[in-house]
């Protein structure tokens, strides 16, 4: 008898150890923010991520090296539910440079990418309103370096949190990883969890 | 005569020991950025200098690199990179790479286009360069 408890005790501490994996990050489900998307469509934020998971990650299209990675590894996530038949997830890129990502750039960086729009967004808006979303999800970024062509262009980029974020059904942010070097596998499974 | 020769040799273009191989670009509208990304192999016993790239791919060309500051991620301009005898040196994503800003023109999986990499000791290399996710 004293056995079957102790068998017990070990699989209610797997249980509830694997369910504190996942601790809540951020609870961002009482926000509401107006964006649009590539296409110029009005998307509230979270709230059409309601009801789904949500792998979001952020971007400036003008950044040639680590956007491009989150971005790469977003489409490696996405394949690899689709491998799984993992459904209901959503992709969510959110620029951080709205004065130049207009929608139109957005639309042109997935095209040139080749990315399925079918459930992924790329989401731009008003500078106030994406600078709130990144304060609720305490992402940084910062206007730095700065290149100048010969007629004297300015070009800037920025310092940045390199992020990607899962977001549960309830619209909770569950983990934040780096954007760039992302263990596929991990998140893969971290989905898995919170199905 | 011996003059006029050792004259000769000294105009004549040094030998290059440099080799540029992988080299793949990341695909960009035009009007975007881009990176390009390969690796310089230095097969010589002296080390050499790349100082400059150039490309009519994009109105700016420049070597840049990715670092880090704490938790954020930032690049920023370098004037050269200096690659040491029987070595190599990666332009790799989230570390060097050259720096394509705003396209002249749209570059898309499997497009393939040339850039210059000029060195200090071997001269100017030409380098083809394939469109690459």
């Amino acid at each position: 008898m004293r056995y079957v408890f102790f068998i017990l005790f070990i699989c209610v501490m797997i249980i509830s150890g694997c369910k504190n994996k996942l601790p809540i990050e951020d609870d961002i489900s009482s926000a509401h923010f107006m964006l649009v998307n590539q296409d110029s469509a009005v998307v509230e934020f979270p709230d059409y991520l309601r009801g789904k998971i949500a792998v979001m990650g952020f971007i400036f299209t003008n950044c040639p090296d680590i956007c491009p990675l989150t971005t790469n590894n977003m489409q490696r996530i996405k394949a690899e539910l689709e491998k799984e038949n993992i459904k209901d997830v959503l992709f969510t890129s959110l620029s951080f440079d709205p004065a130049r990502d207009k929608p139109f750039v957005l639309k042109d960086y997935a095209r040139i990418r080749n990315i399925d729009l079918k459930n992924w967004q790329f989401l731009t808006g008003q500078m106030s309103v994406v600078d709130s979303i990144k304060k609720k999800m305490h992402f940084f970024a910062v206007a730095a370096d700065t290149s100048y062509s010969e007629d004297g262009k300015k070009y800037y980029f920025f310092v940045h949190t390199d992020r990607i974020s899962l977001i549960d059904r309830q619209g909770r942010v569950r983990k934040n990883y780096k954007g760039s070097t992302i263990n596929i596998g991990e998140i893969v499974n971290d989905i898995k969890q919170i199905m | 005569m011996l003059r006029i020769i050792l004259l000769l040799l000294l105009f004549l273009p040094a030998k290059s020991f440099i080799q540029i191989k992988d080299a793949w670009m990341r695909p960009a509208a035009r009007g975007m950025n881009s990176a390009v990304y390969f690796e310089i192999i230095n097969d010589g016993s002296s080390a050499d200098t790349l100082y400059a790239v150039k490309s009519d791919l994009a109105k700016l060309t420049e070597m840049h690199e990715t670092y880090q500051r704490g938790n954020m991620t930032g690049m920023r301009k370098v004037n050269n990179v200096v690659v040491k005898p029987k070595s190599s040196f990666k332009f790799q994503p989230g570390s060097h790479h050259i720096m394509l800003i705003t396209m002249q023109k749209e570059m898309k999986q499997g497009d393939k286009a040339t850039i210059l990499l000029r060195f200090k000791r071997s001269g100017d290399i030409k380098v083809n360069v394939e469109v690459k996710m």
